[in-house]
């Protein structure tokens, strides 16, 4: 089925051309060099800037593309799929605007609209040295500047504004730190504390313009951090000191910077899926290629039972997490004041759901997964860094699960009586349906009726039920349906038996939390399934809708998962992995819709088509030195890769002992 | 890296399609061959308390030399240690301190002038190590341990005398195993040490090997028969000096995400000759030794990497104890706290693995195939698990490769090395895997239960008996203590209710394991077997490692030993989390056990004591 947020996506994927191909900007090649090297991409952001990346981060009302939250979530899976730097490095501009398109007056909206499609970086500086995720105990400290000097002459870019709330702006002071382009940025939301004494209503949003100050005396940077992964992102800091700023800098009222925030993060928090699926993504990739040519104890690794069940198992939670990020992209738009549910679940899910891909796919690799240059050319291990942030940033995994936590109440209530908005849920789920545009008024730290996505759970399980009288081909997918109903009522029973819990939290609710977000993830996917398997069937993934082939696995991984089970049902994933060997081969992501790879020529699927084998080794930018130059003192440039050098004299070819 | 390709294909034995009778018919690996070993340890009580004091007295004087990590102008500090690993360096103060105390002694047995007399020795010192630097416990070290293990098993005397002198002069021996074309199923190797008149002629290139480029001396698995099979195969003990350099070359460094120091290259041959003496053992017989000297190897390096969970641990914990959050410290987030005290009771259950299957070694050497697979299998993955959940708690500061967390991150990047891919647990599971109905037919709640010294972390042990190590058994004297514990366990406190509730609990587990173990098809048998049966080889696993945790606590109880070891608290914890990591749901516990277990963290911490078995006082 043709789906707009797919074909935008797709477009990109066509012009950033084949990450194989070492002369293309965008290669995977490029970006490892980078990595080692710690270098921002510069050259690739030019790029996607060309393409117009940046007028995904500002709604269509002020001028942007932003019409929908789930064609930016595809665009930028896209970028995150070839590099996570990148993608994290450039869409901080999102996280830094955000706070505006939410609380923002019309004019701060269309100046910031301006300054982003223009290209200008823009960040989001919340976390401090000490503090970390406890926003409340900021200490960047906005004082009133009535009474001082110097502030009316710097009033921003424009200085004839009215000024809102109190007449003289602020003097800005401390640290921001661990600040995803703190340095780069040009512009800053930063959570002040315009508060003595702090407390929820003693912060807020400022939207710093570096421009107007100076640096030395206003503010420093605090240099570059060295990370784990995304080496080449400008994680830094900056130390404000008398920073002026002027009143209409206050993005909201002042007070509700908090607020502000909380719902600026379920925004971002529900767009870091993007992150994840694009990281599992290419790593599911990477491994199904080494599966796909690897030759172990006389067969090929993709003919083992254990690696294809790890394959087939990955798969599935890919897919699963697909369709949690899916539907709570498009639930942005259709239930917007149920969003704090869905975007903590998707913010714990997604990161975590990937983790653990790559840590079962890890253990396929080997020792490809570790040694950089053998693989892939090592981008597995780079991929596995990467996305350790994504769990980390804009919320971890506690506070993800806290939130829910504390929403136990309203969403047990809201299940026993099913007031969540179904509507809204089947407007999620539709994917033919158009989305309104987002009224991020209607944001709300609570959802007080409970999840309409989690309420659809019954209806849809009796949509396959129904399905699936007279074909027996859906009695498995329907089994564990049935089951994960039954487990979600025992889910929201337990939930219902935690009393409003505002600090303490034992340590069984964070699990509770954490079973409620599989069960929502199940909800998600039978939604989908239930409202689509017609249409869907037409398109490129159409083996996938087919009998439900992709719900079955789902539904499985997510009851193993939930501790319902001690294993996976061996007959709910040969065809899954079918699929997924099918996607490889004709160069398709293996996604719920279709979308074609970018490769000069479709890969090889089946590791003994020898232009597939050299396809691989050739083009890694650092070609294989001949066996006499290693002879010679091993000391020039040599890139160890699987396919590249036949051993001397040896007579293996370079297709038959790939990978 | 670690050369240990863990498990093997023996084609048409153990590992890949193996019968279930062929383990049996292998040369040297019939159980009723095998003498039984005796269980008196060497010596009297008074010379084990004078060992233990002289391993104390090592490993004290091995913490003091290195020093305190915080210090900045310590050439050890974690700083010093981060900033080699940034350069892609081993530490050069590290190697230089390891080469004043000539610390490859520890390799060599005493009988040739080392201090090598015990393996749970060996790990306890090497643990101080690992506990600073993976990348130095490897490179400095380890892979010269590998190397030497094949020639301790089978070498001649005078190979084992050259061995030695080289280890005691501080020079290091590389282990080549590895081939990336072949990864862990080695007998399809391709490395070939052709027999010509006077010797062999070696041809074909080892990848990813550790230290080939200054080592003195190579252990080579090379192919002495172009013919498939597990008898084609031998190990070569080559010098360095006696090669023609114009024959041989030394491949370009690997670059890895972990163990930045150390120097993975790799060789290559070229019609390059050697002498006969160099064979070791006998032709043919290097799948073999493989398999025993990685009894050894396995059970060994996973507890010497509980050194680095256990600094990981102590990093964390002083965060959570200094850092403020949402008003009140991180250690009084019921979350934070329980994680820890989890991270705290996995180490114990490594430990208690560890010891175990270090110490079956020398007391149980015919069983020692499965417990060397399952401490390989199981112990790097949890070091590996627990690190992630400690991350967690350190949420983004994790994240910085400076500093005072630079080192857990290293740590995060470095512990994975241990349990490499199918190159690691999934080849230990098919150690275990063709062994399973065996087991279930003869040996599981029938066989004699293990001796009691197998559990006691102090006590005095028999030789290394290297020439009894059995390629595969029939026995599980370590399963048959669990069983054996059921009449005997104190049901006093709540405590030890709840250890009894446990035990209840794993017993009906085995019981269960024991069912499905016999319903194998023969095909899951093999490296062709079903996810399920690699399912089954980890619940066996986690058998095994609550058997050892029970087995430690009993000892310490019954013998009066370490107060907290003697607890039932701990045991009965550990145990919670074995049964729940099976996928059972336990009663819930005492609230006592998770608080007895809280109090030695902080304990442990305040007082600069090591997190394991053997609560040894740190430097920092």
């Amino acid at each position: 089925m043709e789906h707009r947020p797919f074909s935008v996506a797709q477009e990109l994927e066509r012009l950033l051309g084949d990450p194989e191909d070492p002369e293309a900007v965008f290669s995977h090649a490029h970006c490892l060099e980078l990595d080692e090297r710690e270098e921002f991409p510069a050259e690739i952001c030019r790029a996607l800037e060309s393409w117009g990346l940046q007028e995904y981060y500002v709604p269509a009302e002020y001028g942007g593309r932003l019409t929908d939250y789930e064609t930016v979530m595809q665009v930028m899976r896209v970028v995150a799929r070839r590099d996570l730097t990148v993608a994290i490095g450039h869409g901080k501009t999102y996280l830094g605007g955000v706070c505006v398109w939410v609380a923002g007056t019309e004019e701060q909206a269309r100046r910031l609209a301006g300054d982003i499609r223009s290209g200008l970086p823009v960040s989001l500086a919340l976390t401090e040295r000490a503090h970390g995720s406890d926003l409340l105990a900021g200490d960047v400290v906005g004082t009133a500047a009535d009474d001082l000097d110097g502030v009316n002459d710097i009033d921003g870019i424009d200085g004839t504004e009215d000024r809102a709330g109190n007449g003289g702006g602020w003097r800005l002071s401390g640290e921001k730190w661990l600040i995803n382009n703190a340095t780069r940025g040009s512009l800053l939301s930063v959570l002040t504390r315009t508060r003595p004494e702090g407390g929820p209503r003693g912060f807020t949003v400022l939207l710093v313009d570096k421009r107007t100050l100076t640096p030395g005396e206003h503010y420093r940077q605090v240099p570059k951090i060295p990370t784990h992964g995304i080496r080449g992102a400008d994680i830094s800091g900056i130390v404000f000191d008398g920073a002026p700023v002027p009143a209409d800098a206050a993005v909201g009222a002042e007070g509700a910077g908090l607020e502000t925030v909380l719902k600026a993060l379920q925004l971002t928090r529900t767009m870091c899926a993007s992150l994840s699926l694009g990281a599992a993504d290419h790593a599911l990739r990477i491994a199904l290629d080494f599966a796909e040519r690897r030759e172990l104890y006389g067969r090929r690794l993709v003919d083992l039972p254990q690696a294809r069940q790890v394959l087939a198992g990955a798969a599935a939670d890919v897919l699963a997490g697909e369709a949690l990020a899916t539907v709570a992209a498009r639930s942005v738009h259709t239930l917007t004041d149920e969003l704090s549910v869905a975007a903590a679940a998707t913010k714990y899910l997604l990161p975590t759901g990937t983790e653990a891909v790559i840590a079962e796919l890890t253990r396929l690799l080997g020792a490809r997964a570790f040694l950089k240059g053998v693989h892939a050319r090592g981008m597995f291990q780079k991929v596995d860094r990467d996305h350790r942030i994504v769990g980390l940033f804009d919320g971890n995994t506690l506070v993800n699960l806290n939130s829910l936590v504390n929403q136990f109440r309203s969403l047990a209530r809201g299940w026993q009586r099913g007031t969540g908005d179904t509507a809204g849920a089947a407007g999620a789920f539709d994917l033919a349906g158009g989305l309104p545009a987002l009224r991020p008024e209607r944001l709300t730290l609570v959802a007080r009726r409970g999840s309409g996505i989690m309420a659809t759970l019954p209806e849809s399980v009796a949509a396959l039920r129904a399905e699936a009288t007279g074909r027996p081909e859906l009695k498995g997918a329907l089994g564990t349906a049935e089951r994960l109903l039954a487990v979600a009522g025992r889910v929201h029973e337990e939930m219902d038996t935690y009393r409003a819990v505002v600090s303490d939290v034992p340590p069984a609710a964070f699990d509770l939390a954490r079973r409620y977000c599989l069960c929502l993830a199940g909800a998600a996917a039978l939604g989908l399934w239930a409202h689509n398997r017609r249409a869907a069937r037409a398109g490129r993934t159409g083996g996938l809708w087919q009998d439900a082939v992709w719900l079955w696995p789902v539904l499985d991984r997510l009851l193993v998962r939930l501790g319902e089970q001690d294993g996976p049902e061996p007959d709910a994933y040969p065809r899954l992995l079918e699929q997924l060997r099918a996607a490889g081969a004709a160069g398709e992501l293996f996604s719920l819709l279709p979308l074609r790879l970018s490769a000069t020529a479709p890969p090889t699927g089946t590791g003994t088509t020898p232009g597939g084998a050299v396809r691989e080794s050739t083009g890694t930018g650092t070609t294989t030195a001949a066996p006499g130059a290693v002879r010679s003192g091993a000391t020039t440039a040599f890139a160890h890769t699987d396919t590249g050098k036949p051993p001397a004299g040896g007579d293996r070819t370079s297709e038959g002992t790939s990978c | 890296m670690l050369s240990d390709p863990a498990v093997p294909g023996l084609r048409g034995e153990a590992a890949p399609t193996g019968t279930d009778n062929a383990a049996g018919a292998r040369p040297g690996t019939d159980p009723a061959g095998t003498d039984p070993v005796g269980g008196a340890p060497v010596g009297g009580t008074g010379a084990h308390e004078a060992q233990e004091s002289a391993v104390q007295a090592r490993i004290a004087d091995l913490e003091k030399r290195f020093g305190d990590p915080d210090d900045e102008g310590n050439p050890l500090s974690a700083a010093h240690i981060l900033t080699a690993d940034e350069a892609g360096e081993l530490p050069r103060a590290g190697e230089r301190l390891l080469d004043e105390l000539v610390f490859n002694a520890e390799y060599v047995p005493t009988a040739l002038g080392g201090r090598l007399d015990r393996l749970d020795t060996l790990v306890r010192v090497m643990r101080q190590v690992f506990r600073r630097d993976v990348a130095l416990g490897l490179g400095y070290g380890i892979t010269s341990f590998m190397a030497a293990a094949n020639v301790w098993t089978a070498g001649s005397g005078e190979q084992r005398r050259r061995l030695a002198e080289l280890l005691l002069d501080n020079q290091k021996i590389s282990v080549a195993y590895h081939e990336l074309p072949h990864g862990n199923d080695f007998v399809r190797n391709e490395f070939r040490a052709d027999p010509v008149a006077g010797g062999y002629r070696l041809r074909g290139r080892k990848e990813v090997i550790n230290n080939a480029d200054r080592a003195a001396a190579f252990s080579l698995f090379s192919r002495t028969d172009g013919k498939p099979g597990s008898r084609s195969h031998s190990v070569l003990f080559v010098e360095r000096d006696r090669l023609d350099p114009e024959r041989f070359a030394v491949l370009p460094r690997y670059e890895a995400v972990g163990v930045r120091g150390c120097r993975l290259t790799g060789l290559e041959f070229d019609d390059c000759p050697v002498a006969g003496d160099a064979l070791v053992g006998e032709v043919g017989q290097g799948v073999e030794l493989a398999l025993r000297s990685f009894q050894i190897t396995r059970s060994a390096i996973p507890g010497m990497a509980v050194g680095a969970l256990d600094t990981s641990l102590r990093t964390v914990v002083r965060f959570a104890l200094g850092r403020q959050l949402y008003r009140r410290s991180v250690m009084e987030i019921p979350h934070a706290a329980e994680t820890l005290n989890g991270a705290f009771l996995d180490l114990l259950i490594c430990d208690s693995m560890a010891l175990v299957g270090t110490r079956a070694v020398h007391l149980l050497p015919d069983e020692t195939s499965v417990y060397a697979a399952a401490v390989k299998y199981l112990v790097p993955k949890t070091l590996t698990d627990t690190m992630y959940d400690l991350s967690i708690v350190l949420g983004a500061r994790f994240y910085v490769r400076e500093g005072e967390f630079g080192l857990f991150q290293k740590h995060v990047r470095d512990l994975p090395v241990l349990s490499l891919g199918h190159a690691g647990s999934a080849a230990c599971q098919a150690t275990i895997i063709p062994q399973l109905s065996r087991l279930a037919r003869r040996a599981w709640f029938s066989g004699d239960e293990a001796p009691r010294a197998l559990f006691s972390p102090r006590e005095g042990l028999p030789g290394l008996p290297f020439d009894r190590l059995a390629l595969a058994s029939g026995k599980d004297s370590l399963s048959a203590s669990l069983v054996a514990s059921v009449d005997g366990l104190p049901s006093g406190s709540p405590e030890e209710l709840a250890v009894q509730a446990l035990v209840m609990k794993l017993l009906d587990e085995l019981r269960q394991l024991q069912e499905e173990s016999l319903n194998l098809s023969p095909q899951d048998r093999t490296a062709l077997a079903s996810p399920a049966s690699f399912a089954l080889a980890d619940r066996y696993a986690v058998l095994l490692a609550a058997a050892s945790v029970l087995g430690v606590w009993r000892s310490a109880r019954d013998d009066g030993g370490d107060p907290f070891l003697a607890d039932p608290a701990w045991a009965a914890a550990a145990l919670h989390r074995l049964v729940r990591r099976l996928g059972r749901r336990p009663a819930a516990l005492p609230p006592s056990c998770e608080g007895r277990v809280h109090e030695e963290v902080l304990r442990r911490f305040h007082e600069r004591r090591s997190y394991d078995l053997y609560d040894t006082p740190l430097a920092g």
